[in-house]
């Protein structure tokens, strides 16, 4: 066979090559960007996603979504623009959670005990449906940007909810108030983790009295915006294709 | 040529198979913090740990045990770690073997964290329950922002029994009464798993088509618009509109089932209850101070002055939370752990009891293999090669009072 002919010889079996392709290609995307996206989350979001106690209205809702929304935006450029295929942001999702899944439990939990309902990593799965959905309705980066990326930021807390509501039951301990995220952070001895580094409930968002969480969100979504509009077009230059000119090889 | 490499070969392959040998048949459990590891001046001169006394040296699990003792913060705190102006009392255990059931400073509960005054004593409790079993070392511990963790003396405890056994009930301000060990953990799996599910669901919808072969060349062909059937937007409408919906229904019917929340607590707590201790009528002067590297003493020259009306003996130089012992005057009943006790560690020139108005220059050596063991001869490595330490003076009646020392240290090298 000389390198002109084709390696297959006939349909099917171009159907077949080119399905096993498929496979491999996501088989390896989603690895490879479950170890990247996994790091990645792990050195921006860290504590906030890590612990149960960090889950606040302020600072949570605000920082998780910001630079969680980076791999989303960059693989659904590659995605989008070379194949035409709106599953960009939710793959990047599967991805890490499974990796944060499997960090959880067998490192938090496995190795050094913290109970898994302490540890368990944040929901992200509502605004990468949404932006995935987003972008193929609209087939447009800025809007994916600017709609995408404020559902992003807005989803997560609702999303988040029904898991995070019941660590929010107050409790009297020992003559004082605390959540019991508050208590799990406090009983679950972390040596290297004080209480003073925990950045929750801080901020000037005073005057909105109780009702933070949704401010917090409308900003996490104006910024994922931008961040979205960044990452989109690192994925835009990774994805693309240059060829040189044999001549000046 | 050949035959060197064939050795070198055969060399390489029996140093990996005794490196997977001893890697496979030594590995003993991680026994220490890094205490010693921390700069001498850090644990010398910043918080001093005192009267400690862990309750039991054995808990089964669900079991409570406490550490108790007194703190010291240091009037002459480095100029290079931040003041305690935030600081949190931890426990230094590995992981959560124990959780900490309460902690306090002069009697208040200390959840978050609080500001220490310089110069001040403190009496603190933590209170820990079992949880693992294992055999741990548990010290208290001291976390100063800016400053990194200040870790006091370790013990080792003991836990029996069974993890699968421990309990965390907690009763809540709507009533209700849970385990906080396993609560809310269905839930969680629940939400994950349905959001997974919906997740894969519509990355299945598209990989079961052909991906990017086809789809790549009708995109470079200008076909890209041809890949997105009306079938296609219809279900994405309707996974938008299913998770939206979903979204919003759950976040109603949890507050529905949850109506009373709170946010995280969090603040500073100052104006921590100082202790008291009794009122010092002892002066003591450092006159100078060296260490002798090859026999691994301190030697001090104190000039002590007893301005109180009982005679007073020198019985103890605490420094790093190794205590430094004059057997003829005290003796440890408080089972210390006995790698920090120098029992026969402190030696006085002339410890007959000092009377009342009396002024004595006293040399006191305080030598053990604990200086090199903890790694507090490391001092003279330090940017500022000073010492200090607490003193420990005795009267007739027992009465204790305790003096702080702080002074230059000179290193004696033969």
């Amino acid at each position: 066979m000389s390198a002109s002919q084709s390696a297959v010889r006939s349909r099917a079996e171009a159907v077949k090559v080119s399905r096993t392709f498929d496979w491999m290609i996501l088989f390896t995307l989603f690895f490879v960007v479950l170890g990247g996206y996994h790091i990645h989350y792990m050195l921006t979001g860290g504590d906030w996603d890590f612990w149960t106690d960090w889950k606040d209205r302020r600072l949570w809702v605000t920082v998780a979504p910001i630079v969680s929304i980076t791999f989303p935006a960059a693989v659904q450029a590659c995605l989008w623009y070379r194949y035409r295929l709106p599953y960009g942001a939710v793959v990047c999702i599967l991805g890490l959670l499974l990796g944060e899944w499997v960090n959880r439990y067998l490192n938090f939990w496995g190795w050094t005990y913290f109970p898994v309902n302490f540890v368990f990593p944040s929901q992200l799965i509502p605004g990468a449906i949404a932006l995935d959905v987003i972008m193929m309705l609209g087939g447009s980066m800025t809007l994916t940007a600017v709609a995408g990326g404020m559902a992003w930021g807005l989803l997560f807390y609702p999303g988040n909810w029904p898991v995070m509501a019941p660590l929010h039951v107050p409790v009297e301990y020992n003559g004082m108030m605390m959540t019991l995220a508050d208590l799990q952070g406090y009983h679950y001895v972390r040596t290297g983790t004080p209480e003073y580094i925990r950045m929750v409930e801080k901020g000037t968002l005073r005057t909105f009295g109780k009702d933070v969480a949704p401010v917090s969100a409308f900003f996490s979504g104006f910024v994922s915006i931008i961040i979205y509009f960044l990452w989109h077009f690192f994925g835009r230059w990774f994805a693309s294709t240059a060829f040189v000119d044999g001549e000046n090889v | 040529m050949k035959l060197l490499k064939d050795k070198v070969a055969k060399l390489s392959f029996v140093a990996l198979l005794a490196a997977s040998s001893a890697a496979m048949l030594y590995t003993p459990t991680a026994a220490a913090h890094g205490e010693k590891s921390q700069a001498a001046f850090m644990r010398m001169r910043t918080i001093h740990w005192f009267d400690l006394n862990w309750s039991k040296e054995e808990v089964k699990v669900n079991d409570t045990m406490t550490v108790t003792g007194k703190f010291l913060v240091f009037a002459g705190w480095p100029e290079t770690v931040d003041k305690p102006d935030i600081a949190f009392l931890n426990v230094g255990i590995p992981g959560p073997v124990f959780i900490r059931a309460g902690s306090w400073i002069g009697g208040q509960l200390v959840p978050r964290s609080v500001s220490l005054e310089l110069g001040e004593t403190y009496e603190f409790k933590v209170l820990l329950k079992a949880r693992r079993p294992g055999d741990w070392h548990v010290h208290s511990m001291m976390n100063v922002k800016g400053g990194g963790p200040i870790i006091g003396p370790g013990k080792w405890t003991t836990i029996t029994g069974s993890m699968k056994d421990f309990v965390n009930p907690v009763t809540t301000l709507t009533g209700e009464t849970i385990n906080l060990e396993t609560y809310n953990l269905e839930n969680t799996y629940f939400w994950h798993t349905l959001w997974y599910a919906i997740g894969l669901a519509w990355l299945a919808y598209w990989v079961r088509k052909p991906m990017f072969i086809p789809r790549s060349i009708a995109v470079e062909s200008g076909k890209a618009n041809t890949l997105i059937t009306n079938t296609d937007r219809q279900v994405g409408i309707g996974f938008i509109v299913g998770t939206i919906a979903l979204v919003a229904m759950t976040m109603v019917s949890t507050n529905e089932k949850y109506p009373v929340t709170t946010p995280l607590q969090a603040g500073l707590l100052r104006g921590m209850k100082p202790y008291e201790m009794p009122a010092r009528t002892v002066t003591v002067k450092v006159e100078d101070a060296t260490y002798r590297v090859p026999g691994r003493a301190m030697q001090m020259t104190l000039k002590v002055t007893n301005n109180g009306d009982s005679a007073v003996r020198l019985g103890e130089f605490n420094t790093a939370s190794v205590r430094f012992l004059d057997p003829a005057v005290l003796e440890d009943t408080t089972g210390y752990p006995d790698d920090l006790l120098a029992e026969e560690g402190l030696t006085v020139s002339d410890n007959s009891p000092l009377k009342p108005g009396q002024t004595r220059t006293i040399q006191v050596t305080a030598s053990d293999a604990a200086w090199e063991v903890y790694r507090l001869a490391d001092l003279i490595y330090d940017p500022d090669s000073r010492f200090a330490g607490l003193l420990f003076f005795f009267d007739e009646n027992g009465k204790r009072q305790m003096i702080t020392v702080d002074a230059p240290l000179i290193p004696v090298f033969i």
